[in-house]
């Protein structure tokens, strides 16, 4: 990881981009580029959890009280203030990091895992059930629609860029640029001085304290980016769907649906929430006539990939190169 | 380089009691370390010698009494910031990073210095070439052999430019051909000026290496002198042929 980028590498993160920006000049399906949007969101959710649970190794549960904060954050304050989005899914954000800070003081210092992830759990479902009853605040559970879309605005070469439901393509490209964005961020953070920290952490928490790693520092610095990352993601669905509910932006499923992206893809890689967020994403869409019945397709899928392939899809590749090369050859 | 006379220890440790609920691992332990000069720190199983180390490299806050190091108390210290202070630690049972390759895992030591990362991975290895592991420096360290994780920690311990080193049985463990080279090791580490604390069961380490000792036995100090004062301590002498002697 903390090696110098491949050409190889370089070639195939261009190839994903180039592909990502063509797909609406080649079809405007409205529906293809809504699931697209979906996965995005989610990838962005999954690389962050990602950070935390990957790469540093804190086994939390509750980063969807972060979406859940991110979304009504920014969604109650671009409509009881009247502010622009553009501007609320900042704040949005940056109360979800503020809330992860708030959480992850207090349960960062304990060295169980056990503890961290039951408490975070805790604290997402205690947003949600507020979120649920604050009625005069958030409509609970009636949901909150309303919920103000990003603004136009002039794009010298391209005319008026409007978002509206009915044009799928603005919002696609918004989301493109907040992935990327993530993605760079996380990728820049892991290559940095406090990636090489985290990861010794993760691998050996004591020796990486007497190795001059703050160990408390260190996961409240990868906990709050996350938080503000899951936060962003969450803002940006608020304004896209443009309707909340505290189940839909806070249910515990969204968090076990994150989780699954995470494992099928790959944990601690770059690539492998993205990949996880996109086939999860799909799926569920492709599956939606199976009903209920799909979450066992669901299961199988996630028992399977955990059987055969723990470290997740992006090891398939490496896999499958050792079985069909000659053992003498490696 | 042994002055017992000096001024000013690196390392002061006053009346240091260490319990754990009713159980007292270490009781009123008092030592001090010159600058310079390689301690041993030896004794039976369960004598509280490891405790000891904990107790200075700040795993544990002591029950009682102080530390202080380099003038500085470090008795409340985090270990990381007694890390940063100059005082660096192996483990007995090695604890590499093992997702990161050799030479990574040493850069974790070497980025206290506000290395860049490129530079960090350049000062890292000079101390993976100065452990003899250059040829392993680009695997990963889950790779490495028993021997070879001792190698690692040392060259870890190193990069962070310690002034008092902390060794937990550097050969425990370790293959009898590969013991040699460790001790060879060790004795260039003090020749740069390095002040090191061992814990060692082998009595040709110690006896090779260190310019004191101190026998520990429940928790407290039982002999202090050279190696071979030590090895011919009548207590000392009585409480191994005791252990010994059941067994011959």
């Amino acid at each position: 990881m903390f090696q110098p980028v491949k050409p190889a590498q370089w070639l195939m993160v261009v190839a994903a981009v180039a592909a990502m920006i063509a797909v609406p000049l080649v079809t405007r399906d409205s529906y293809l580029l809504h699931v697209l949007i979906l996965a995005m969101i989610f990838g962005i959710f999954a690389s962050a959890w990602n950070l935390v649970a990957g790469f540093a190794g804190l086994k939390t549960f509750g980063h969807h009280a972060f979406f859940g904060i991110g979304a009504y954050v920014s969604a109650l304050i671009s409509i009881k203030a009247g502010l622009s989005p553009w501007l609320t899914i900042w704040i949005g954000a940056l109360a979800a990091t503020v809330a992860g800070v708030f959480i992850g003081l207090p349960i960062l210092r304990i060295k169980s895992m056990a503890h961290v992830a039951i408490v975070t759990l805790g604290f997402a479902e205690i947003v949600r059930i507020v979120i649920s009853n604050l009625q005069s605040v958030t409509r609970g559970e009636l949901g909150l629609w309303g919920i103000r879309p990003f603004e136009g605005f002039d794009l010298p070469g391209f005319g008026t860029i409007v978002f509206s439901p009915a044009d799928k393509v603005p919002y696609y490209y918004l989301a493109l640029v907040l992935l990327l964005l993530s993605v760079a961020a996380i990728a820049l953070l892991m290559r940095s001085r406090i990636g090489l920290s985290i990861i010794a952490m993760r691998d050996a928490e004591d020796a990486a304290e007497s190795l001059g790693v703050n160990l408390t520092r260190k996961k409240l610095q990868v906990f709050a980016i996350s938080a503000f990352l899951v936060g962003i993601a969450g803002a940006f669905y608020a304004h896209y769907i443009s309707i909340l509910t505290p189940n839909a932006a806070v249910g515990a499923d969204l968090m076990i649906l994150v989780i699954a992206m995470a494992l099928v893809g790959g944990l601690s890689t770059f690539a492998g929430p993205l990949v996880g967020a996109l086939i999860l994403t799909g799926l569920v869409e492709l599956l939606r006539d199976l009903d209920q019945f799909r979450l066992l397709v669901y299961g199988a899928m996630i028992i399977l990939i955990v059987m055969f392939l723990p470290k997740g899809l992006m090891t398939l590749g490496p896999m499958l190169k050792r079985r069909f090369t000659p053992s003498s050859s490696s | 380089m042994q002055n017992p006379t000096s001024v000013m220890p690196l390392l002061q440790v006053e009346h240091v009691t260490m319990a754990f609920g009713g159980i007292v691992a270490v009781s009123d332990l008092s030592l001090t370390v010159q600058p310079g000069e390689i301690l041993a720190l030896m004794g039976p199983n369960g004598a509280g010698k490891t405790t000891t180390f904990h107790v200075i490299a700040g795993v544990h806050a002591p029950t009682a009494g102080t530390i202080t190091f380099d003038g500085q108390d470090i008795t409340a210290m985090r270990p990381d910031r007694r890390c940063r202070a100059g005082l660096a630690r192996t483990f007995q049972i090695t604890q590499p990073f093992e997702e990161l390759s050799v030479v990574e895992n040493v850069m974790v030591g070497a980025i206290n210095h506000d290395l860049s990362m490129a530079e960090a991975r350049e000062d890292a290895r000079r101390y993976v070439d100065m452990v003899g592991l250059s040829e392993r420096a680009d695997v990963l360290a889950k790779g490495l052999s028993t021997g070879q994780r001792k190698r690692l920690e040392l060259a870890r311990a190193m990069a962070t430019r310690p002034k008092l080193l902390l060794m937990d049985e550097v050969t425990g463990g370790v293959d009898m051909a590969s013991v040699p080279g460790l001790i060879e090791l060790v004795k260039r580490l003090r020749t740069e000026g390095l002040t090191i604390i061992i814990i060692e069961h082998n009595m040709k380490v110690i006896t090779e290496l260190a310019d004191r000792a101190i026998f520990m036995n429940r928790g407290a100090r039982m002999a202090e002198g050279t190696p071979t004062e030590i090895a011919n301590h009548p207590e000392v002498v009585e409480l191994y042929l005791g252990e010994e002697g059941g067994h011959e």
